[in-house]
């Protein structure tokens, strides 16, 4: 395994390598299978590991030391269990379905090089976090992959829109990696390890729930906080669907934004540490999922939908990994891949299919244009909305579960989970029955045509993950990191399911009844609820607030920095030296008069001077000099 | 003691009569009387060769080259004495300074040299003008090529100096 | 009653002190030049009369020095004023600035 775990690094590297140098001279075709090929030899590498991390090997291997200066010692080092060969797996084996996609998507655009160097630099950055064995390197990915966020968000750099979306995306993030950071100082401080062996190790030397722990626990919080879009840094990723579809798949819905989630789950030891930081998570992750998803409710885009969605399902992770559920968080993770890579790739056929129109107002009547992608974003839809035997039943059930079963106030928040659980099934539904119709139309007169099948097959095959994604064991795949579940009566089982299910039916009737049968009523309601309509359409207003708070402030210190500071302080600084001493040498260019005289008085005063200070040293003077 | 002061009045006298007379030959030849009693001091001193030095190179040939040029250029004295008043302040206020630094002297008697072998006893004895030779061209030798040359340096530059066309 | 030697000192700091005063007074650049002469005469003084003090001749070498290199020193002075004066300028040391800045 220890040759196997760097190969998984360096395909996806030697196919950034390639494309960033090579890809404007390689024919297109290459380029996308390059940069598709390189995940999916990663992906095969995945799978070796897979059966040996299945026989019961772990890897901690150390391949080098990168830096090394007295206590500081950060090496290269790979970690290697059943948690880490879960990520590399979702993210390789998604991640390659989603390249493949991209081939044909991206296919027209003139960056097509451009792109699929810069997605590979993100596997490799993400692969990168989830493999480093020390907290060094988890960063340096983690920076990465914000790099890589920035660059595809930003990559159609003509439109304003997404260069500031990109930018806004990255500043946050930067403010979750200074937490990182800080975090990482205090770990090194308190503990004089980086690395995960020695941190597990030493980590109960600490004082349980101390503040020393506790704040190390909230600052990595706040960095997974920024990196996984949830409250308060969450505004960077609704308008981070500025860039190309395949971006928001693999990024913003399967792979980075889950990184927090990692994060939570593997430093689990520290957050069993520190109950009052992983009761936080726990909080924001069950507000987060509610918040997120009333806005759904309300937005018209098709990708900002499941951008909320996205938002939303991340909380139920963070919810999970809070309570102590660290296997049915990360099973959650795995099946929303599946289901959210599938939904937002379907999404970018219809948006194709519109030609780039993401109003989904202008959308409806889908069924004979694109029979493909509309039964797959059904089978998406009922996943997430965890309909019964679809994959996002049973893995949103396992963290419902774990909340209502949990003592104390854990309970209101499985409660949250579960109202959240229906309104997600109302969203979701809704976006269905507007986006797609339900009116089983047999034929259609808009000229609609059906994604190639490069664009479709990977769709399908991720639908299929989906619907039985749901019965691959993870919980006890996960056991030898996590310890084993608690176990659940069957009766509590059967029982939790049902009331789940009646909440999914209740959200699917509601928005059925609301824009499927009778529309009249939808837009009625909206003109009830009115004020707080538009609070929840407008996102309750939090990018505005934000704005006012914060950047505005900031924008005005810039500005004053620029207009007062630099010219007179900095400026006046440097250019005051220089006016010294021209000041300087102008008065004194008055003693070469060129008179002789002159210079003898002078030179004579010199030379009195001199005597007199001679004098005085050796004491022939009546002074006191200083000792 | 006696022979001392009346020398040293000599000296002051002509002094300021090189300072203070107006016209240039009356200064010049103050001049002269001053390097010979300084001479008759070095005489006092027990250097009898830099007496004779003094008055054949200083007296004989330095201050006779100077009446020859004043008497040949015979130049106006000063044009305006004093034309500005600012320079007898200059020249009071240095005057002050000095006389500070004289008496001064007058508190710190003592000379803190270390005293040679030499005495007038022993350099009598061998002679003044040999034992001068004698140091001139053993530990002095450096000094005394590097002087030949730079009396060299000055020939060459005067008779170059005398040489140039006047446009 | 031999002579102290600071009586020899006092004389020559007093020569000095005129000729410095003289050299900053007068305009005449010959006087000038005497006034320089005088200086040196009065260090020389200062010299052999430290070096008699002392048991030593290494302040009547110094002495003899002074005077070859004052000799030269004259010469070359002397061309120059006689250029000044051939070249029908002012005999006047503030009107001699060509080097001025």
């Amino acid at each position: 395994m220890d040759t196997l775990a760097p190969l998984v690094l360096l395909t996806p590297l030697a196919g950034f390598l390639t494309n960033a140098l090579l890809g404007r001279l390689l024919p297109r075709r290459v380029v996308g299978w390059i940069g598709a090929g390189s995940v999916g030899l990663a992906f095969i590498f995945a799978l070796m590991i897979l059966g040996q991390v299945l026989g019961g090997q772990k890897l901690d291997q150390t391949y080098f030391t990168w830096w090394q200066s007295g206590d500081f010692n950060v090496p290269f080092n790979l970690y290697v269990d059943a948690l880490s060969s879960l990520m590399i797996l979702v993210i390789t084996g998604v991640g390659f379905l989603i390249h493949v996609y991209s081939i044909g998507y991206m296919g027209e655009d003139p960056g097509y090089s451009r792109f699929f160097a810069y997605m590979n630099l993100f596997v490799l950055s993400m692969l990168l976090l989830v493999l480093s064995g020390n907290l060094v390197w988890l960063i340096i990915g983690w920076a990465g992959v914000g790099l890589c966020s920035y660059l595809l968000i930003g990559f159609w750099f003509e439109r304003t829109s997404a260069v500031l979306a990109a930018r806004k995306a990255f500043v946050m993030n930067t403010i979750g990696d200074v937490g990182m950071i800080f975090a990482a100082f205090l770990i090194f401080l308190n503990l004089r390890v980086l690395d995960y062996r020695g941190l597990f190790e030493r980590i109960h030397q600490l004082p349980r729930g101390g503040t020393v722990i506790t704040a190390i626990c909230l600052l990595l919080l706040l960095g997974a906080v920024a990196k996984s879009a949830q409250l308060p840094l969450h505004t960077w990723l609704p308008d981070a669907m500025e860039g190309p579809t395949p971006v928001s798949a693999l990024i913003h819905a399967a792979t980075m934004v889950t990184a927090g989630v990692y994060l939570v789950a593997r430093m689990h030891l520290l957050y069993d540490w520190a109950p009052t930081a992983a009761a936080t998570v726990a909080v924001i992750g069950g507000v987060t999922a509610f918040f997120a998803a009333t806005i759904g409710t309300a937005q018209v885009d098709i990708k900002r939908i499941l951008a909320y969605s996205t938002m939303s399902q991340i909380g139920y992770m963070f919810l999970a990994v809070g309570i102590g559920a660290y296997a049915a968080g990360m099973f959650h993770f795995m099946t929303h891949a599946f289901f959210k890579a599938l939904l937002f790739m379907a999404a970018g056929n219809v948006i194709h299919a519109f030609h780039d129109d993401q109003d989904i107002r202008h959308m409806g009547n889908l069924r004979a244009g694109l029979p493909i992608t509309f039964w797959t974003f059904l089978i998406g839809t009922l996943s997430i909305s965890g309909f019964p035997l679809f994959a996002g039943f049973f893995s949103k059930d396992e963290i419902i579960r774990a909340a209502l079963s949990a003592a104390g106030s854990e309970f209101w928040l499985g409660l949250l989970a579960l109202i959240t659980a229906g309104l997600t099934a109302y969203y979701m539904f809704r976006l269905f029955f507007i986006a797609f119709g339900w009116e089983w139309l047999s034929r259609d007169d808009r000229h609609l045509h059906e994604a190639p099948s490069i664009q479709t097959v990977p769709i399908v095959i991720l639908a299929v993950g989906a619907v039985v994604g749901g019965y691959i064991p993870v919980a006890n795949f996960l056991s030898p990191v996590f310890g084993h579940a608690v176990e659940v009566s069957t009766s509590g089982f059967i029982g939790l399911a049902a009331l789940s299910v009646l909440v999914a039916l209740a959200g699917f009737f509601a928005a059925y009844l609301l824009h499927a049968r009778r529309p009249e009523l939808a837009v009625a309601l909206r003109t009830r609820l009115g004020p707080i309509f538009t609070l929840v359409e407008h996102k309750y207003y939090v990018d505005e607030l934000y704005d006012r708070v914060f950047v505005r402030p900031a924008l005005a210190l810039a500005r004053f920095l620029n207009e007062v500071v630099e010219p007179r302080v900095i400026d006046g600084a440097v250019n005051g030296v220089a006016d010294f001493f021209l000041l300087e040498a102008r008065e004194f260019r008055l003693i070469q008069t060129g008179r002789v005289r002159s210079y003898a008085l002078w030179t004579l005063g010199g030379a009195i001077g001199v005597v007199l200070v001679v004098a005085a040293v050796l004491g022939y003077l009546p002074l006191r000099l200083g000792g | 003691m006696i022979g001392f002061a009346l020398v040293a009045a000599w000296e002051l006298v002509t002094a300021a009569g090189v300072v203070a007379l107006k016209r240039p030959l009356y200064n010049a030849l103050s001049l002269v009387g001053n390097m010979l009693g300084l001479a008759v001091l070095f005489l006092m001193l027990n250097a009898q060769f830099l007496f004779a030095a003094q008055v054949i190179v200083y007296a004989g040939a330095v201050m006779v080259l100077f009446v020859f040029i004043i008497a040949l250029l015979n130049p106006v004295s000063d044009i305006a004495l004093p034309p500005r008043g600012i320079e007898w302040i200059y020249g009071a206020v240095f005057g002050v300074i000095f006389a500070a630094l004289l008496g001064g002297l007058l508190f710190n008697r003592g000379l803190t040299g270390r005293p040679g072998a030499l005495t007038p006893e022993v350099i009598n004895a061998t002679g003044n003008v040999q034992t001068v030779g004698i140091a001139l061209y053993t530990t002095f030798l450096f000094p005394v090529e590097v002087t030949s040359l730079l009396l060299l340096i000055a020939a060459v530059g005067a008779v170059y100096l005398a040489m140039r066309r006047i446009r | 009653m031999p002579v102290p030697a600071y009586a020899f000192l006092l004389l020559s700091g007093a020569l000095f002190t005129m000729g410095a005063i003289g050299f900053l007074v007068r305009r005449n650049p010959l006087v000038v030049f005497m006034c320089i002469e005088l200086m040196l005469n009065a260090v020389n003084l200062a010299f052999v009369a430290i070096s008699r003090y002392l048991n030593s001749l290494d302040g009547v070498v110094f002495a003899f020095l002074v005077i070859t290199v004052a000799a030269a020193e004259v010469v070359v002075g002397i061309a120059i004023i006689v250029q000044v004066y051939r070249a029908g300028r002012p005999m006047d040391v503030d009107g001699l600035d060509l080097m001025k800045e």
